[in-house]
Formats: structure tokens, C-alpha cells, sequence
């Protein structure tokens, strides 16, 4: 089942009664998502990620533009005509009931000829169980769990009645970082063997690069960008895209444009062809820079981290926006610096250039 | 399992067209007011027949079937009630009782809810289960013999036989105490370092803290006294320290048949209004303090 | 040096409350239970009681095969069966409904908790004017000028009147009455409690439950009343404890006589009893009957826990 939002737009209304504030919380989002794939809404708290994810549901009404299911317009649908599958962040299971009863529940919901018999009931509900492996676990009280299962029930839940849409609220975020990780492939498995269309919200970006098919940046409830995350890792749109992917971030610097040259300070460090002279940022992911004894990029050393697979080299510069620029190169090679002075040259497809400006959008440069 | 999906999902596709979805959503929240002002509706209604009635004459009282607003209104009926009843002296006795009584009553909780929330001493936990388990046991028991024990002590028809026997009360002891206890520990020690006597830092730091629930706990005394029917007519029904319920009853000692039920309704409205007034005015802090007691008065 | 100087202190400080509830409380607990087992005593030689006794049950044998005793455990039985159930039902659908609403439900939250502020003795005078017949009701050949506004209601849909409170009025009449007064007393504490435990539950059980497409009333008895067992419980055991305590409802509508004009200590309960043996100077016995009171509550709370241990999810 494909997803269409078009125009979506929330306002809520103003909390505080006397100023006529209202909040924005998103604002003209589009986007067709494909059959049967995982879209992961990532943004900062605050950024509308949720809000889209609940107009989805149907839990919130938009204020303007449309959702449709396939070809159906599902925008005044309630809820509970929607058949979609939500897994709420803290999973709202029913404390009161077993797993088996919790997972039975939304069937007994059935009405007519789509509700199943006892049997199959508790068939699909077992089914539904031994897809997230918990079906030892059936006749637990959720206080039982630990965190992971409980998540793996509320997913069993939300799938149990085949959902058009399955919806997911931060699912990993009460997770630890452990669990997180291998519940993150699980999810990317049911959502393959099942094929259903899912769409989650996280604010961890390496969580929604890692097993989305799309990602979708969003920032104070705006879109920023939409696309495979490779893509738009490799090619942002704005910096902060670029900020927001990526562990370790990326390194911001202040620099201009002369003469089809990016310098940073007085170090030239890129070719841009026929740019127009201008102020601008220059963002380097850590790992476009290269240690090269003649590279044009001089840097001070603060700190050589050992992590084993790579090396992380800590250094500042004068054009550098934080504090500390993180640069990483694998293992082999020298980790001995002299005079505390590194000097780098850059990869190409590694550096971006943003306008110095309120939008700080991307400025593309042909790469030779 | 993806096949199924979509031959489920088509079934009940737009089964409910958004239409009947609104119908149905404004059914539901039509029924839900109707039922609440249904509801409403019958709670209020004795009050607002208790203003009907008392305001109407005699004769106009007995028609039937009844005026819903007085054909002639007569304030009249309560200036007789208030002669009737002697509702001056009650008012009087009652205050005096009720006054009193929550003074006395604020300053020995606020005390001892002090020394188990903050001091240290042997045996407080066994006194403190102790006095938690004397909740349980209905007053009634106790009642017996405190009747012989004020009898005893020559204390029948007094206000003190009103005002002593429940100047304590373990709940309220327990409510303030639990209060107490949320007040950071620290902030004593701070002033114990600052050479701050117990007394001042009670009453500099610790009331002003824990205000609301002794707000809650002198309205609901306060009430109690009020409303207190059984114990006064069993130890003080004397024409000096009768108070207002039990009078009113007495007043009114009969209920049905042809009563003067405008006088007596109108008696009944002036007990009621300074509850109501109460109840206006402070409602928060009598739910606050009712949702974690359910004892009345 | 803080602890040793804190022992005194303490004990300064709970010196009045302790001294008063050793006198009013912990003193009344032992002497009642040793009265009850004390025979022919009435204790206050003031008054010219008779102070000599025989040690034995003749107390609880006398309560207990008394007629009034019997009736008396009748009506209060009937009352907590019936009131309980009625008013918990009646306040747990006004909360689930309040809790569904927005607009008005703070105005409406504030009229259902309006009756627990009233004075039970003169909101019952009301309560018996609204029933009241006036007219000669017990005659053959009744002559009557008013029917009271709860006849004229039942008159107006084409019923026929009742005698509700009247001289020769039916004992299921009377207990009617009564039920209607105390289940509408009993409501806004119940309400108050209810709807503080709904707005604990977590929104998203809600959502959850909406996704599923669960129709209305399967979330109130699959969700709401689970997750509002304690509450549940809490209300029921209050509300069964307070039954058993009955009393000032009755003198409210009937009067110290405790009954229509006709039958006298008809609508008698427990605790009537118990304050009727002190007017007539019996403290044996109104112990013996404090302490039967006391166990039956004892008993129908801890049936009440029993079966809240087994139903009430935590």
C-alpha cells in the first residue's frame, strides 16, 4: 500500500490564551511513499517527525492537505477505519492482559465477516508471535518483559490484524544501546517478510540510516530532505542535513570563495571552478580528509583517539566553527605528528559549501 | 502475509464512509451530554426544590399540581425560620465549637505530624502502625465509652464535651505527615546550622509549605462540626450549646404529613447556604483534600 | 547529641495528641471490648446505672435474639447491597462520561460533587418533602391536597401515586426512599475518586485501543474498569463500610423515630441500635452490639480485599 501526503499541514492553536501564537508543528509536507518499503521521519525533537506520524494514524486531524492509502482519501477516516498498525513509543500494552491477550486483542475487535473464529484467532495471534519471536512468552503479564520484549509485542500487536500502514513511534528509544541495535534488524526483517509499508520516527539518525529505504529530514516542521540515505548522506541539501547525518558530525568551518578557490583562513583547500566570490560555510565529513605532509590544510593537533578499527585525530583551526575539528583515518599508518602541526588534503566528494545566509543551502560545485 | 493484508483490507475498505463516521461521532457525544445533564439534572434538583419550596406560602406550597417558581415570593418564611429554629443561637454554638475545635486540632497535627515526619526516636514507627491501625476501627465503638467517660467527668452539655474528644485526628496526623515528608530533609539541617529553633523553622518553613493541605484539613473540620449530629444530641442537647444540625432536626420534628414544609425548608436553605458558600469559593482544596481521605467531615 | 536531645522533644511534641487518644481512643477500645462480656452493666453510677455484673456472653445473646437486632441488621444489609452497586455503577459511567468531554466538564465535575457538602440531616428534610404526601393518606377514602412533586411526576407520565413516607406507607416504599437519598449522597466522593483514577491512565491505552478499532463500550469493560480496579475496589470498600454505618440519612428523612409514623424503628440500622441501647443506659449491650458491628465490617472488608486480590490488576 503506498502512502500519498500532500499539502499536509498542522497549526496547533496557542497554548497560553492571551497570544495569538500558533505553532507550526508541519508545514506543507509531500511525499508518495512507495509500496512496501521503511521510511524512517527523522529529525530533532520538536521537528513535526511525530505529528506527521500521528495525522498518519489518524490520532491527529491536519489541519490542511490530504493522506491517502493507495488511491483512497483516508484524510476524514478515523482511526479505527484506517487499518493501520501503530506501535506507540512506550508500546501502551495492557497492563492487565497476558501477551497472548494483548496480541489477540485488536481481532476480538472484528466485526462481521472479517472476524475470525477462536481458533483462528489464536492461530494468527501465535503467527503473529513467532514472527518476533516471543511465542514462549504468550501467557506473561507485560511487567514481566524486559523492555526488548515488550517491543516485540507491540509489534506483534499492531501487525496481528495485517495493517495497510504499520506505524512506528521511536521504537528503539527506551531500548539500550545494545538491544537497540538488534531490534533495529529485527524490525528491517518483519518489515521485509511482511512487506508492509512502515514508517517510523526517530530521532537517531544512524538508527534511520541504518535500516530505512528512505529517510525523510525534517526540521521545525518543515521537510528538508527526502531520499535514500546514502544520498543524502552524500549529498545534502542544506548544512544542517549535512550536521544532522552522520557520526562523527560533520565539521563546520566559516570560509569565502576567491578567485574559484574555497579558502579557510588563507589555506586554499578546494577548486570550484567559476563560483562567484561570497562568504560561505564549508562543511568536511570526518573522513574526506586526508594526512598528506603537503595537503594545503594546516591544522593544530590536540589528541590522537585510538579506537582500533580507525583513528580519530583531534585538532583546531582557526576557520573552524566547533571547537575541535574530528577527522578519522583507518589504523594503519603513522600516528606520530610532528611539531603538533597536521596537515591535510581534501577529498573532493567529501567537502560541501552552503550560502552564508539564513537558509544555508547547499551551493553544488562540479566535482572534477 | 502481505497477500492476506490487502485482500483484508479491501474488504473493510471504506466500509464507513466518513459521513456515517461523523453521524456516529456526534451520536456518541449528543448521548454522553444527555446522560451527564440527565444526571446533572436530577443531583440538582432537591436543591432547587428546597429554594422552590421555601420561598412559596403555605397554601401555594400544598397545590396540586406544584408552581415551579413561587407565585408570590416570601423572603418572609426564612425571617420565621431563623425565629423558629433559633438558628442565632445555633449558628453561635457552632462556630464557637468549630472554631475552637480546628485550632486546637490544627496545632496538636501540625505537631505531631512533625515529630514522625522529622524526628528521630525510639519506637516511632511501632507508635506511628499503632496509631494507623486505630483507623480502621469504627467510631461507633469508641463513642460507648466516651459517653461514660464525659458523663464521669461532669462534662454533659459543655462545649468542651464538644470540643476535646476528636481534637485528634490520625488521618489528618497521617495527611501532614506524608506532606512533611516531601519537604527536603536538607532544608531542616540547614536551619538546625543556623542555630533556627524547631518552633520557628515549623512555622517559618514547614506550614507555609504544606498551607494547602492545612487549608484542606480546617474546611473539612471545620464542615465536620457542621454537620456533627450523633455526639452532640447524646452529650449536649441543652438549649446553650445545641448545635445547628441536631437543631434543626429538633425544631422539625416532623417530616411528614401536613408540615409548615416552606418555614422548614427555608430553615434547611440557611443551614445549607454557608456550606454552599464554602463549597463555591474553596472548592479545590476540599476535593484535594476528599479524593485522599473519603471521610466526610 | 541531635538524636538524644530529638527523644524528648518528640515526645513533647506528641504529648497532647497521644494523652487525648489514650483517653478518647485507646481506652474506649479495651473497656468496650470488656463491657461487652460484662452482663447487667450500664457503668454510669452518675446516672444511677447499675454497676454490678456477671462475666459472660449474655450481652451478645441478648443483641442477638432481640427483634430489633434482627431488623435492624436487615435494613443495614439491604441498604449496603443494594446502595453500593447502584451508586458505584451510576458514579463510574457519570466519570467515564465527564472524562470523555471537554467543554463543560469542569462545570459539571463541580455540580456532581455539590451533594457530598450538604448536611445529611437537612438535605434529607428536603428529600422527605419531595415524597411527602400531604392529605389524609391511611384512610379508606384518602383526601389528599398534595401529592408531593415526586407523585406529581409519576402522576404526569400516567402512573399512580405512591405512599412513599407516609403513615401506612410500605416498608419497600420507605427503603426506596432511602436507597434514592443515599445512592445520591454516595455519588460525588465515588465520582471525585473515579474520575482522579481516569485521568491517571495513560492516554496512549486510548490510542492503542482506537488504532485497533475497539468499539466503545468493549474499551469501557476491557481497559477502563481493569485499569480502574483499584479505584474500584477503594470505592466499593468505602462505600460497604459506610453502609454498614448508616444513620443520619434515616433520622434526615423519617426522624428520630427512625421509621413512618405508623411503624416506628422500622428503618432501624446497626448503628441506631447502638445508640438506642446507650439512651436507655445498657452499655453491655451497645458494646456487644459495636463489637458485632464492627466484626461484620471487619469480615465484609476483608471478603471485599479477598476478591479485589484476585480481580484488581495493580
Amino acid at each position: 500500500m503506498k502512502v500519498v501526503l500532500q499539502n499536509l499541514t498542522k497549526i496547533f492553536p496557542s497554548r497560553n490564551k492571551k497570544s495569538n501564537e500558533e505553532v507550526v508543528a508541519v508545514n506543507n509536507f509531500n511525499f508518495e511513499i512507495p509500496d512496501g518499503k521503511l521510511i524512517g521521519l527523522l529529525g530533532p525533537s520538536g521537528c513535526g517527525k511525530s505529528t506527521t506520524l500521528y495525522m498518519i494514524s489518524g490520532l491527529l486531524k491536519p489541519s490542511s492537505g490530504k493522506i491517502f492509502f493507495g488511491d483512497d482519501d483516508v484524510t476524514e477516516l478515523s482511526t479505527e477505519n484506517r487499518g493501520i498498525g501503530l506501535v506507540f513509543q512506550n508500546y501502551a500494552l495492557y497492563p492487565h492482559m497476558t501477551v497472548k491477550q494483548n496480541i489477540m486483542f485488536p481481532l476480538e475487535n472484528l466485526k462481521g465477516a472479517d472476524r475470525p473464529s477462536k481458533e483462528q484467532m489464536l492461530e494468527r495471534a501465535y503467527e503473529a508471535a513467532k514472527l518476533v519471536q516471543i511465542e514462549q512468552l504468550l501467557d506473561r503479564k507485560p511487567s514481566e518483559l524486559s523492555g526488548g520484549q515488550q517491543q516485540r509485542v507491540a509489534i506483534a500487536r499492531a501487525l496481528v490484524k495485517m495493517p495497510r500502514v504499520l506505524l512506528l513511534d521511536e521504537p528503539l528509544s527506551n531500548l539500550d544501546a545494545r538491544l537497540r541495535l538488534q531490534t533495529r534488524e529485527e524490525i528491517r526483517r518483519i518489515q521485509k517478510e511482511t512487506g508492509i509499508t512502515t514508517i517510523f520516527v526517530t530521532h537517531d539518525q544512524e538508527e534511520a540510516m541504518s535500516i530505512s529505504d528512505y529517510i525523510v529530514v525534517m526540521k521545525s516542521g518543515l521537510v528538508q530532505q527526502i531520499g535514500a540515505p546514502q544520498e543524502v548522506y552524500d549529498d545534502p541539501a542544506n548544512l544542517f542535513v549535512a550536521r544532522f547525518l552522520g557520526t562523527p558530525p560533520i565539521n563546520v568551518f566559516t570560509g569565502k570563495i576567491k578567485g574559484g578557490k574555497v579558502y579557510l583562513g588563507d589555506q586554499a583547500v578546494l577548486d570550484v571552478g567559476n563560483l562567484p566570490d561570497q562568504e560561505v560555510y564549508v562543511g568536511i565529513r570526518p573522513e574526506g580528509f586526508i594526512v598528506d605532509e603537503n595537503g594545503p590544510m594546516i591544522c593544530q593537533l590536540q589528541d590522537v583517539e585510538v579506537m582500533g578499527h580507525a583513528t580519530s585525530i583531534l585538532t583546531t583551526h582557526e576557520a573552524s566553527m566547533n571547537p575541535i575539528i574530528r577527522t578519522l583515518k583507518d589504523s594503519d599508518g603513522p600516528n606520530q605528528f610532528k611539531d603538533g602541526v597536521v596537515r591535510y588534503s581534501i577529498k573532493p566528494h567529501k567537502i560541501f559549501l552552503f550560502k552564508h545566509d539564513e537558509t544555508e543551502e547547499r551551493i553544488r560545485v562540479e566535482v572534477k | 502475509m502481505a497477500e492476506q493484508t490487502t485482500r483484508v483490507m479491501q474488504a473493510r475498505d471504506m466500509q464507513k464512509t466518513s459521513i456515517q463516521q461523523k453521524i456516529a461521532s456526534f451520536l456518541g457525544k449528543a448521548g454522553i451530554y444527555l446522560f451527564l445533564f440527565l444526571m446533572a439534572g436530577i443531583v440538582l434538583f432537591p436543591f432547587y426544590w428546597m429554594i422552590n419550596s421555601s420561598l412559596k406560602s403555605l397554601a401555594e406550597y400544598r397545590l396540586s399540581p406544584p408552581t415551579f417558581w413561587p407565585n408570590q415570593v416570601l423572603w418572609t418564611n426564612y425571617a420565621d425560620a431563623f425565629t423558629t429554629a433559633n438558628l442565632g443561637t445555633l449558628f453561635k454554638n457552632t462556630m464557637i465549637v468549630g472554631i475552637v475545635s480546628t485550632l486546637l486540632s490544627l496545632v496538636i497535627t501540625v505537631l505531631s505530624a512533625f515529630a514522625f515526619a522529622r524526628l528521630e526516636f525510639k519506637g516511632k514507627e511501632l507508635l506511628f502502625a499503632a496509631l494507623l491501625a486505630t483507623m480502621m476501627i469504627p467510631g461507633e465503638l469508641f463513642t460507648i465509652t466516651n459517653f461514660a467517660t464525659v458523663t464521669n467527668l461532669g462534662w454533659r452539655n459543655t462545649y468542651t464535651v464538644l470540643i476535646v474528644p476528636f481534637l485528634v485526628s490520625v488521618f489528618y496526623i497521617y495527611l501532614l505527615r506524608q506532606n512533611f515528608l516531601q519537604i527536603p530533609n536538607e532544608l531542616y539541617l540547614a536551619a538546625k546550622v543556623d542555630g533556627t529553633s524547631d518552633i520557628k523553622y515549623l512555622w517559618k518553613v514547614m506550614v507555609p509549605l504544606a498551607l494547602p493541605t492545612l487549608i484542606s484539613i480546617t474546611i473539612l473540620k471545620m464542615m465536620g462540626a457542621w454537620n456533627s449530629y450523633i455526639w452532640p444530641r447524646l452529650v449536649a442537647n441543652d438549649e446553650a450549646h445545641r448545635l445547628i444540625t441536631n437543631g434543626l432536626r429538633n425544631a422539625f420534628t416532623d417530616t411528614t404529613g401536613d408540615v409548615n414544609y416552606p418555614v422548614q425548608m427555608a430553615a434547611v436553605a440557611l443551614v445549607s447556604l454557608p456550606l454552599f458558600l464554602v463549597f463555591v469559593f474553596l472548592r479545590k482544596y476540599i476535593m484535594s483534600g476528599v479524593s485522599r481521605s473519603g471521610i466526610k467531615g | 547529641m541531635v538524636e538524644s536531645k530529638q527523644q524528648w522533644k518528640a515526645w513533647l511534641y506528641l504529648a497532647p495528641a497521644i494523652v487525648l487518644l489514650l483517653v478518647f481512643t485507646v481506652w474506649p477500645i479495651i473497656n468496650t471490648v470488656v463491657m461487652a462480656f460484662m452482663e447487667d452493666y450500664s457503668g454510669l453510677a452518675s446516672i444511677g446505672g447499675e454497676t454490678s455484673f456477671r462475666i459472660g456472653l449474655g450481652n451478645f445473646t441478648k443483641v442477638a435474639q432481640n427483634a430489633d437486632f434482627q431488623s435492624a441488621l436487615r435494613n443495614t444489609m439491604l441498604l449496603c447491597l443494594i446502595t453500593v452497586p447502584v451508586s458505584t455503577v451510576l458514579a463510574l459511567l457519570i466519570a467515564v462520561a465527564l472524562h470523555a468531554i471537554k467543554p463543560l466538564q469542569k462545570a459539571l465535575q463541580t455540580i456532581f460533587f455539590l451533594p457530598y457538602v450538604t448536611n445529611s440531616i437537612a438535605i434529607g428534610m428536603v428529600f422527605a418533602a419531595m415524597f411527602n404526601v400531604i392529605g389524609s393518606v391511611g384512610t379508606r377514602r384518602p383526601l389528599i391536597s398534595s401529592y408531593g412533586i415526586i407523585n406529581d411526576v409519576i402522576r404526569f407520565f400516567g402512573g399512580n401515586w405512591v405512599n412513599w413516607i407516609n403513615s401506612g406507607s410500605d416498608y419497600w416504599a420507605n427503603m426506596f426512599v432511602l436507597i434514592v437519598y443515599i445512592v445520591w449522597n454516595a455519588l460525588p466522593f465515588k465520582i471525585l475518586i473515579l474520575l482522579g483514577g481516569l485521568t491517571s491512565i495513560n492516554k496512549q491505552y486510548y490510542e492503542a485501543a482506537k488504532v485497533d478499532s475497539t468499539p466503545r463500550w468493549r474499551v469501557l469493560w476491557r481497559i477502563t474498569v481493569p485499569l480502574l480496579s483499584p479505584m474500584l475496589a477503594y470505592v466499593i470498600i468505602t462505600g460497604f463500610i459506610a453502609g454498614f454505618k448508616e444513620y443520619t440519612s434515616i433520622v434526615g428523612i423519617y426522624g428520630e423515630s427512625m421509621g413512618p409514623v405508623h411503624a416506628p424503628h422500622r428503618l432501624n440500622t446497626m448503628v441506631g441500635l447502638i445508640y438506642d441501647s446507650l439512651a436507655s443506659n445498657n452499655q453491655g449491650r451497645a458494646s456487644a452490639a459495636a463489637l458485632i458491628l464492627f466484626g461484620i465490617i471487619l469480615v465484609v472488608t476483608l471478603i471485599n480485599l479477598w476478591v479485589s486480590k484476585k480481580r484488581v490488576h495493580y
